[in-house]
Parts: C-alpha cells; structure tokens; sequence
C-alpha cells in the first residue's frame, strides 16, 4: 500500500467517522497533567519522561483496538507500510497531523516522524530552569502509544524523542525502531 | 508633526500586583515616577467600577500633563492592562508645543487587543502558574508589590513589540 493510499484512507476516516473535540481541550489537559508531573516529580524530567511513556503505553493498547475497528485496514506486509499507517492513518484519525515518515535505514527497521505541527505542545513554553530544555521531552506520551499500540499487533519497537521545537531545535522529530515481531508466545504456565 | 508613542504599558493582576512594567524610551529610566502614575490609575479603575457598571474598554483614564494620558483596559477576569501614551511622541521631544491635540480612543484599542492577546498566550502555557504571580490571602497590601512578576520573555516580547510598533491607526 502506498502512501498517497494511506494518506486517503486516513483523510476519509477523519471526515467521516471521527468525532471531533476542542482542541484547546486536548492541549490544555495534556499541558496540565505534564505540568503535574513535573511537579510530583519535582522537576526529575527523566522520571516525568517514563512517567509519561508509561501513560502513553497503556493509552496505546487500548487504542490500538479503535484504531482497527475505525480503519478496517488488514494487517500491513512490511514495517515500512506500517510507518505510512502510523503516520497517515493512526496521527491523522486521532490528532488530525500526519508526520512525515523518514530517515530509514538501510534494513528497513528504523525511521523518523517529522511533525510539522504538534496538537499537544500548542502555546507550550518549556520551564526556564535551565534543565527543562536539555531533560524534558514534553510530548513523550506520544512515544508509548506507539510503543504501546504496536505491541498489541505483535511488533515491539522503540520509540524516542530526538528533537523537539519546543526545545529550540528545528524540527520535532521522534526516531522509531523495530525490535522484533513478537512470535505467539505460550502463555506462562501457572504454577 | 510627532506621532504619538507609548510611553508605558502596564499589565495589573486582580489584587492590584503588578505583573509586569514595562517602559520605553526616553522613560526608560523613570520607573519610579510610572509607578507612581499607574498606581493613581489603578484608584481610577476602582472608582468607575463602584459607579456604572464598565465595558472592558475604559478609554482615557486622566491626562497627566499635556503631554501623557493614561488609558485603561479591565478584563473580566480583572486584570487591569494600561498604557501610558505620550502625545508628544519621541522624534521631537525637543520641539515642545507640536503636541497633537489628542488621539481617538478606538486608536488604542488594537493594542489593546494585542495585549490581551500575549496575556492569554501566557495563560495557556501549561507551566505558566497564575498562583505564583498572586499575593497569598491573607497577606496585607503593602506586600503586594513584593509578589513575582511575570518573567516569561515570550510575553515580555510581545508587550515590548506592541508599545515600540503602536502608532495611532497602526495594525497591531
């Protein structure tokens, strides 16, 4: 499937089958709990990182199942259909953005999503501690949906930040990598 | 004849803190004396609240000399946004006396827009805490003007560009 098919698909679910909410709704909310955990954690932005991953994490495996019933898509042949699924199907129908997929690698296991606009971090400025800017990668919720939404669908991967506009840099772009395709496993034997 | 400029903008929390001064040339030293005048103009603010019911646009608050005169602007959350216009404008601060009459009240109101704008900016930045820049309860007034200003640059940019960029008519 290509990406232009993918980009149609994901255009026409949007319009037709989504239901819409506020955006400011979406940013405020998210903005707020970032900001609370930043103050739980008392400014460890590593522990508000695995904090937020942990959140995205448990978003993505429940997700994962309105993304397919949403979609009707089958099962994709290799992981690069899968990236042009996650970005032109998955972000669209759920964020209304679709990053751009590149940067692969060689062995096909590995990509980058270039967000031109990111939902979450609208109006955001990062606390100017001096820490904040280096530690804190405010939209890494985002980072354990995938985690989280792929791992329901046999496929374990790695996801992180590399760069975030909110930290000065150009672009907001999160590196995606395959692990492995999880085989079905025998469940653990109870004991 | 000098176009009039701002002189100064003021940005005045709900319990009268002042949550961010800023002045602009030639007064960027008289920090003082703008204290003084915007202070007289928050007793201004109270006493057209206590009279009629206000729109958000005060308008002309008092002509200080002939050649300042405060404008106001009152959120409904009560924040209080004033600016300070000098009629003189800077080119000719020499020249005494080409004075413009006065301008239109409407002339102020995109700057006003802009500011509130920038303040609602700084609203929605989820790390931005509004508690912090109020006195705690309890505290009497004259520690009021010990609470935190507002030191986000963002909203400090755009209140600078809207008092160097404001002319009367200009589009903010």
């Amino acid at each position: 499937m290509s990406t232009q098919k993918a980009s149609r698909i994901g255009e026409e679910i949007w319009k037709t089958r989504i239901d819409k909410v506020n955006a400011e709704l979406v940013t405020l909310t998210y903005g707020t709990i970032v900001a609370q955990l930043c103050q739980d954690y008392d400014s460890n932005y590593q522990e508000v990182n695995k904090q937020l991953d942990k959140m995205g994490y448990n978003i993505g495996m429940r997700l994962i199942e309105d993304f397919l019933a949403k979609s009707g898509v089958g099962r994709c042949a290799n992981f690069r259909e899968t990236a042009d699924m996650i970005a032109k199907v998955g972000f669209k129908i759920f964020l209304n953005v679709a990053p751009t997929v590149t940067n692969w690698t060689s062995d096909n296991n590995q990509f980058s999503l270039i967000f031109d606009d990111n939902p979450l971090a609208d109006f955001v400025e990062l606390p100017d501690d001096g820490r904040a800017q280096d530690e804190l990668w405010f939209s890494n919720i985002l980072c354990g949906v995938l985690r989280g939404a792929l791992e329901m669908v046999q496929m374990q991967i790695e996801a992180h930040f590399v760069s975030d506009v909110l930290r000065g840099d150009d672009t907001t772009e999160m590196r995606v990598s395959l692990v492995r395709y999880i085989e079905d496993e025998m469940p653990p034997e109870d004991d | 004849m000098a176009a009039p400029r701002i002189a100064c903008i003021g940005v005045i929390g709900k319990a009268d803190n002042p949550l961010h001064i800023e002045l602009f040339p030639p007064y960027s030293d008289s920090m003082i004396e703008f204290s003084f005048l915007l202070n007289s103009c928050l007793d201004i603010f109270d006493i057209r609240q206590k009279q009629t019911s206000i729109d958000q646009d005060l308008g002309l608050l008092h002509a200080i000399d002939e050649r300042l005169a405060a404008y106001g602007w009152l959120t409904t959350t009560r924040v209080k946004l004033l600016i300070i216009v000098d009629l003189f404008g800077t080119e000719t601060a020499m020249s005494a006396g080409s004075a413009v009459s006065g301008i239109k009240e409407a002339d102020l109101k995109p700057a006003f827009r802009a500011l509130q704008t920038a303040y609602i900016q700084l609203l929605q930045n989820p790390f931005y805490s509004p508690d912090d820049h109020a006195p705690t309860s309890g505290s009497t007034v004259g520690s009021a003007s010990s609470c935190q200003q507002v030191l986000n640059p963002r909203f400090i940019a755009a209140v600078k560009r809207v008092g160097e960029a404001w002319t009367p008519g200009a589009i903010l």
